[in-house]
């Protein structure tokens, strides 16, 4: 190395050392320790005790809500994720179109995105209320008596996958991005071939957009395996009805923070990172079959 | 050389915005200005929010004009969230000098060692002699041989019912029920269905609190033994509140339910649909709920939300068989966290807030508790006259010296084995568990727990 780049270095390094010194003290040490934890009987004020692997053991064979919870964020995620995909798919392939005041039809879709989580949660508390909400309104409007959305057991998560959709904007812009860059060639050749709109969606749009929806895909799982602010909101903090949003990041709090069994929410923690990683890799290695770049 | 200037005017600029960002210690205008008298500033922690802190303020400010020494600087944490905080600021070496908070939480707290014991500064002060209290607010911070708090105030709770309400349904306004059998009935005639869903009803035993466990006592059972462990699944007593809460939601397979029993599904919705507590929307207030099991406060509430509401208050009627009892919450208290910078400055404020004035005047407390009408901790002071010259909040004060008080029991555990008690209560009305099972596993959670925590403080350094 000449002296020259030893001196780019030390100043790269210098410059680079407040996030590295804020990760190092804030993010690493944190999640290493929190490793430790899982490991032993803590709360916080006095000093952890090792016990092994008794957290893992009692979670999984001496704690049902940690199996219901489980259960409960696996749910949302299966119907959330492609559901928002879907939605946001279809969005930016009509927002693709070139007609006039484009740009504020898409400024209206995102504008959802940027409401803070809190505030769209208590939005929808009203929105979803049965008596007095504005969903409940409509429907009691053309004689339909409806459910009790986040107060019915049933209906309970099938309401927190809907209200997911409020948020598809950030998905929608980049798939938008994604339209943009589908060569105009292919569309072009499509025509010649004659194809329909549908056949030029099913054979170019979708197989263009794979590397986008793979983005989307894994972002989505990660967001929906850490669900979390929006049930705390809409519940209290409860996980209500008969624990049917109670899911497993609201679970690890309530462990954690209200018990005070911070090695019982680490050891919680740890799995869902081993869950999300596990998922994560399985898209990826599968990407390889379904994924196109372009110029493959 | 020239690299070397750059970097160090960098680093001193660095510096300047860093000590210009410093949190400064003073607030205020009034802190400045105790700050530079050389007073100690003591950071004060509390629990009550909205009106109830505003008054609080009103005697900090007092308290604070009355020094030369000290200085308190509050700050509204509110209920939800200040275990979280405190425990933060506990393990991170900077706790407030003082807190107010739930008797229950202190007591978890406590047993975790986060708190400092208070009996040392009390020693031999009369104006903390445990004979001034009502024994359920002492007992409450009395754990273990060690003083963890003091009371400010004492909930008591009783049946409050919607005049109007009774009108309607052709029941005498100024008769509440006297007996269960009574409430239940009322509470069928008082419920109002449209199809399946609820309109208006007539007394839910979880509304607006889940008080699983204070039922339970009113029963007449018991959440532990002499050992502190929970004996909740094999008391008589404790079942049969289970089942009475439970019947008040109607089980789908059955063709015998009680004529006062809603569906569930219909009861959630119901629930979930009710306006804010603090508000003009507050069911009992809007005509929701037309009897309900509520606090000494509602005396300041009902005023303030609902001026127009035509309201009255008796002792909550007593399961059949069993002795006539009250139900009397755990208290808001004062603690003084484990950490704490200015202890003694901490104790010289809560000895100024709970002692008489100058000349024998009512004590700061008392007045506190006068200003949002919750029932002074202190039998003497319950007793002044402006609290019981209101025939309403007279009949919370009378019932806490007539009848057998029960309170929930100051266990380590007490916030997990609500919250415990309080799911199973719901998995019971959702007929996902029987009363019998609901209790049994909420016993062996918390016996499981306790074992659990039993352990780690024996295995602790």
């Amino acid at each position: 190395m000449t002296r020259h780049e030893r001196r780019d270095l030390r100043n790269g390094l210098l410059f680079a050392s407040p996030y590295i010194a804020g990760f190092l003290l804030f993010t690493l040490y944190p999640v290493a320790a929190s490793l430790y934890y899982s490991f032993c009987q803590y709360n916080v004020v006095r000093p952890p005790v090792w016990i092994g692997l008794e957290n893992y053991h009692t979670l999984f064979f001496d704690d049902p809500r940690f199996w219901k919870s489980l259960y409960n964020t696996l749910y949302f995620t299966a119907f959330s994720v492609p559901l928002g995909l879907a939605f946001s798919i279809g969005l930016a392939m009509l927002l693709n179109q070139k007609i006039r005041g484009m740009s504020v039809y898409r400024t209206v879709f995102f504008l959802p995105t940027i409401v803070p989580i809190v505030a769209s949660s208590v939005l929808w508390l009203w929105v979803l209320n049965p008596e007095s909400g504005l969903i409940n309104g409509m429907l009691r409007q053309i004689g339909i008596e409806g459910p009790g959305w986040i107060a019915s057991e049933h209906w309970a998560k099938p309401s927190l996958i809907l209200m997911s959709l409020w948020s598809v904007g950030g998905a929608m812009v980049i798939f938008l991005a994604g339209l943009a860059e589908v060569p105009q060639t292919l569309y072009e050749a499509a025509d010649i071939d004659g194809a329909s709109r549908l056949m030029k969606f099913r054979h170019v749009t979708l197989p263009m957009l794979t590397p986008t929806i793979l983005f989307n895909l894994v972002m989505g799982l990660i967001n929906s395996l850490q669900y979390f602010t929006q049930v705390y909101v809409m519940t209290g903090g409860k996980g209500t009805p008969v624990d049917s949003t109670m899911f497993y990041p609201l679970y690890l709090y309530r462990n954690s923070f209200y018990y005070l069994r911070m090695g019982y929410g680490s050891a919680m923690a740890w799995l869902l990172f081993l869950v999300i990683l596990s998922a994560t890799l399985a898209l990826l290695v599968s990407s390889k079959r379904w994924v196109h770049y372009h110029g493959e | 050389m020239r690299t070397f200037l750059i970097w160090a005017a960098v680093i001193c600029c660095g510096a300047a915005v860093f000590a210009a960002l410093w949190p400064r210690q003073a607030v205020g205008d009034a802190e400045r200005k105790a700050l530079a008298e050389g007073r100690t500033i003591i950071q004060y922690w509390d629990r009550h929010q909205g009106h109830e802190y505003d008054m609080r303020l009103g005697f900090i400010d007092e308290f604070n004009r009355s020094q030369d020494k000290i200085y308190v600087r509050a700050i509204s944490v509110g209920y939800d969230g200040i275990m979280e905080k405190l425990l933060t600021a506990i393990a991170g070496s900077a706790p407030p000098d003082l807190c107010s908070l739930e008797s229950t939480m202190m007591a978890q707290l406590a047993s975790q060692g986060c708190l400092m014991p208070l009996e040392g500064f009390m020693a031999a002060d009369p104006e903390f002699a445990p004979a001034n209290y009502f024994p359920h607010a002492w007992e409450s911070v009395a754990i273990d041989g060690h003083v963890w708090g003091v009371p400010t105030t004492t909930d008591v709770y009783c049946l409050l019912w919607n005049k109007n309400a009774f009108r309607v349904a052709g029941l005498d306004p100024d008769r509440p029920p006297g007996t269960f059998d009574e409430l239940q009935e009322y509470a069928e005639k008082l419920t109002i269905r449209r199809g399946d869903t609820i309109e208006q009803a007539g007394f839910i035993p979880w509304q607006p609190w889940d008080m699983t466990a204070m039922w339970g006592l009113l029963f007449g059972g018991r959440l532990c033994d002499e050992n502190g462990l929970a004996v909740c699944g094999n008391d008589p007593a404790m079942v049969r509140m289970m089942e009475w809460q439970q019947s008040f939601a109607a089980d789908p397979n059955s063709a015998a339910n009680p004529p006062y029993a809603m569906d569930p599904e219909a009861m959630s919705s119901f629930t979930r649909s009710l306006g804010a507590y603090m508000s003009a929307n507050n069911p009992f207030y809007s005509g929701k709920v037309a009897m309900m099991p509520e606090g000494e406060w509602q005396v300041t509430f009902i005023p303030k939300y609902a001026p127009n509401l035509d309201w009255g208050v008796a002792p909550l009627p007593t399961p059949e068989g069993v002795e006539p009892m009250v139900m009397g919450w755990p208290c808001v208290v004062d603690c003084i966290p484990r950490g704490s910078r200015h202890p003694e400055a901490a104790w010289a404020y809560i000895k100024w807030f709970y002692s008489a004035r100058p000349g024998g005047g009512p004590s700061p407390a008392s007045d506190y508790c006068y200003a949002i009408h919750n029932v002074c901790p202190r039998k003497k002071d319950a007793l002044q006259e402006r609290f019981t010259s209101n025939p309403k909040f007279k009949v919370f004060v009378d019932v806490l010296f007539e009848r057998k008080v029960v309170s929930l029991p100051p266990m380590p555990l007490l916030q997990f084995y609500n919250d415990e008690l309080e799911r199973q209560r719901e998995r019971a009305v959702f007929r996902k568990t029987t009363p019998e099972a609901a209790l049994m596993e909420t016993q062996e959670k918390v016996n499981a727990e306790l074992e659990r925590q039993r352990r780690f403080v024996e295995r602790s350094p």
